[in-house]
């Protein structure tokens, strides 16, 4: 296909083309133009030829003298063209004749019309022409002569071997002249076409076309080319800089960071770790006053001594949701399958196993299938079945739902109660940690556990949001 | 030369119809093709026969004036017509009148003229002497004292005795012979062409004959 030539065999084939047919226009032209001036010129000098013959028959015909008009027809053979000649009387015998061969017949002779002096017909092989003889102004005979046509074909002939001759050299010249159009045009394109598959291809930017020597479009083409590369390459050079820089300040600042929380963690843990003992003491010791010393104590000690117990073991609970909070941060996170619609279920068990009294309905979807951390993802859902279990306590008959819904085009597993919901207003209050929106008198609790759900789905990279109103229940959605 | 005219006329109009053949046109047609046989053959002077001599002869007098140039002092030139003359007994009878009405040379009007003599004669461009007169065929030239008058006849010998075209009988074709010699000496121009197709062209005057 044309369509699928390289550049420089367009070229050639378009000059080739537009030569071509410019010449056998050209040609045609000129034939056509030759023979029309051949024809008119062969019809002249019958129309003399015929007109010197009439002249010169006059008195043969006047005088009834055809061997006269025989010799003076005779003189024709000077032109071997002429096939036949003849002259007739008016009323359209013949008068004298003249053949150049042997079996020459009389041609058939187109009329003249009235008002005519002459008239000729030309057909495939020979041109007939008839003229009136007239004499003193008065009509007197008819000549005609019959002509062929070899001159005008071997005319023709001639032309179409020049024509044929002038293409097939002009064709050549073009073939042999493509070079410098595809040196100038082929060449210089193909070069930047390969230019710009290895820019492309390899990202390679230092590459360079040959620049061209002149001024035409092709070389601004080359030349801007290789600016917008060389800019291209700056621009890269410039970004690639301030990437690495950007990388190894963001390296620097992790390593600060990572270093940072290392400590915090540690403080953190250490500070929980060192705060136990103490606080073992504190209930040791009060609880062997209570047992060693309660008949020396009046009933309200005991009672004071009671209360440090309490207040003690529960500093004691919120240290070890301290402990794991940090523990969900700084785990290794071990990414595998599994069945959180079973993860549901056992937990669902295990609450209900360990409150036999309540009457709570599971319904949970099966087969929901997530990737991420075992242990983690376990300890989110326990804490969001069991914020659920907690908060349906108060309701006699209680419903919690686990599943996957549809969201805005996202697919987020949720876990839905019908228990006693929470006011919209704080729902931004929901997940932060130590940050309640009941008393602990209401539903027991330290307020860690919705903290933990969430950074346990933020490492997972999903998201988690809350919906519900007082007493309508809540539901709890993540993506993972 | 004129013979036959009325046959191919008759011809050539049904074959000029018939190209047109309508239906509703085929009738009259048919008319036309009817009117054309019956009249054809009436609408022009029948002259089925060769033409007579005489009747040839007229008309080469009117052609041999065609082919001549008279000297602008002849006594002719001063005439407004062209008069073609015959000298005794007119062997022509009607024809040559019938033959030179309405025809012009050098833009006068050709008539036919009968002349009693040779002095009548002198104002004439063409003079065509009968036979009649052969037995005074001296006195005549004589009486015409070289004025530019062209002399014809069919007089036996006569452009050997001083008269300038006379007709000959050659295998029943009429030609002529010229003495070229009389007409210059009458100061007439006789045309290459005429001299073309005369039989025999004399150039000497041929005194005492």
């Amino acid at each position: 296909m044309f369509r699928d030539y390289s550049i420089s065999k367009k070229l050639t084939w378009m000059n080739m083309l537009v030569s071509g047919a410019a010449l056998l226009l050209a040609c045609g032209a000129f034939i056509a133009y030759d023979v029309i001036s051949i024809r008119d010129g062969m019809v002249y000098n019958l129309s003399m030829q015929a007109q010197i013959v009439g002249f010169n028959s006059t008195s043969a015909l006047l005088f009834n003298d055809p061997h006269s008009a025989e010799n003076t027809l005779s003189g024709l053979k000077a032109w071997p063209n002429i096939v036949s000649a003849g002259i007739n009387t008016l009323d359209g015998r013949a008068f004298a004749t003249y053949q150049r061969g042997q079996s020459s017949q009389t041609p058939a002779m187109p009329p003249i019309l009235a008002g005519q002096v002459e008239t000729y017909r030309f057909n495939r092989s020979e041109v007939v022409l008839v003229r009136r003889i007239v004499f003193q102004d008065k009509p007197t005979g008819i000549v005609y002569i019959q002509s062929d046509l070899e001159g005008l074909k071997v005319r023709v002939a001639q032309y179409l071997g020049v024509a044929a001759a002038v293409l097939v050299s002009s064709l050549l010249a073009v073939v042999l002249i493509s070079p410098v159009f595809r040196r100038a045009i082929g060449e210089p394109i193909v070069h930047l076409a390969g230019i710009a598959r290895i820019v492309s291809r390899d990202k390679d930017y230092s590459v360079r076309a040959k620049p061209i020597g002149n001024r035409d479009e092709l070389s601004v083409l080359v030349d801007d080319f290789n600016g917008m590369l060389s800019q291209i390459q700056e621009r890269d050079t410039a970004l690639q800089q301030a990437h690495d820089e950007l990388e190894q300040r963001v390296e620097e600042r992790t390593k600060e960071l990572a270093t940072t929380n290392k400590e915090l963690e540690a403080f953190s843990y250490s500070v929980s770790h060192d705060l136990r003992a103490p606080l073992r003491s504190i209930d040791g010791f009060s609880q062997a006053l209570l047992e060693d010393y309660s008949d020396k104590l009046d009933s309200a000690g005991r009672d004071h001594l009671e209360r440090v117990r309490r207040a003690a073991q529960r500093m004691s609970v919120l240290i070890d949701d301290m402990l794991n909070l940090s523990r969900v941060t700084r785990s290794v996170m071990r990414r595998e399958k599994l069945d959180l619609s079973a993860v549901a279920k056992s937990i669902a068990a295990d609450l209900q196993e360990a409150e036999p009294g309540r009457r709570v309905e599971f319904v949970i979807e099966s087969d929901l299938m997530a990737v991420g951390d075992s242990q983690l993802l376990r300890a989110a859902m326990e804490n969001l079945l069991r914020n659920s279990w907690k908060y349906t306590s108060a309701h006699p008959c209680a419903r919690i739902e686990f599943g996957k819904s549809q969201q805005n085009g996202k697919h987020p597993f949720f876990v839905r109660d019908d228990g006693a919901g929470f006011d919209p207003r704080y729902s931004d209050r929901l997940f932060g940690a130590f940050q309640r929106l009941h008393t602990a008198t209401e539903f027991p609790g330290t307020g860690v556990g919705l903290a933990t759900v969430q950074r346990i789905i933020h490492r997972h990279g999903g998201e988690i949001w809350a919906e519900g109103a007082v007493e309508k229940g809540a539901t709890f959605y993540f993506t993972l | 030369m004129r013979k036959d005219s009325t046959t191919s006329r008759s011809q050539s109009t049904p074959q000029r119809g018939a190209p047109g053949g309508n239906q509703c046109l085929l009738p009259r047609v048919i008319a036309l093709v009817a009117v054309g046989a019956i009249f054809g053959p009436l609408g022009l002077p029948a002259q089925k026969s060769k033409p007579r001599e005489f009747e040839v002869k007229a008309t080469y007098l009117y052609n041999f004036a065609r082919f001549v140039e008279w000297p602008t002092t002849a006594a002719a030139a001063k005439n407004d017509s062209f008069p073609i003359c015959v000298l005794g007994q007119d062997p022509f009878g009607p024809a040559l009148d019938t033959i030179v009405a309405g025809e012009t040379i050098g833009g006068k009007a050709v008539l036919a003229k009968r002349v009693l003599k040779p002095q009548g004669a002198v104002s004439c461009r063409v003079l065509y002497i009968s036979s009649s007169e052969e037995t005074r065929l001296r006195e005549v030239l004589a009486g015409l004292d070289k004025a530019a008058v062209l002399t014809v006849s069919d007089i036996p010998q006569f452009s050997q005795r001083g008269g300038m075209i006379q007709f000959v009988q050659e295998s029943n074709k009429i030609r002529f012979e010229v003495n070229l010699a009389s007409a210059e000496d009458a100061g007439l121009t006789l045309s290459s062409e005429l001299l073309k197709v005369a039989v025999l062209v004399r150039k000497n005057s041929q005194p005492g004959d």
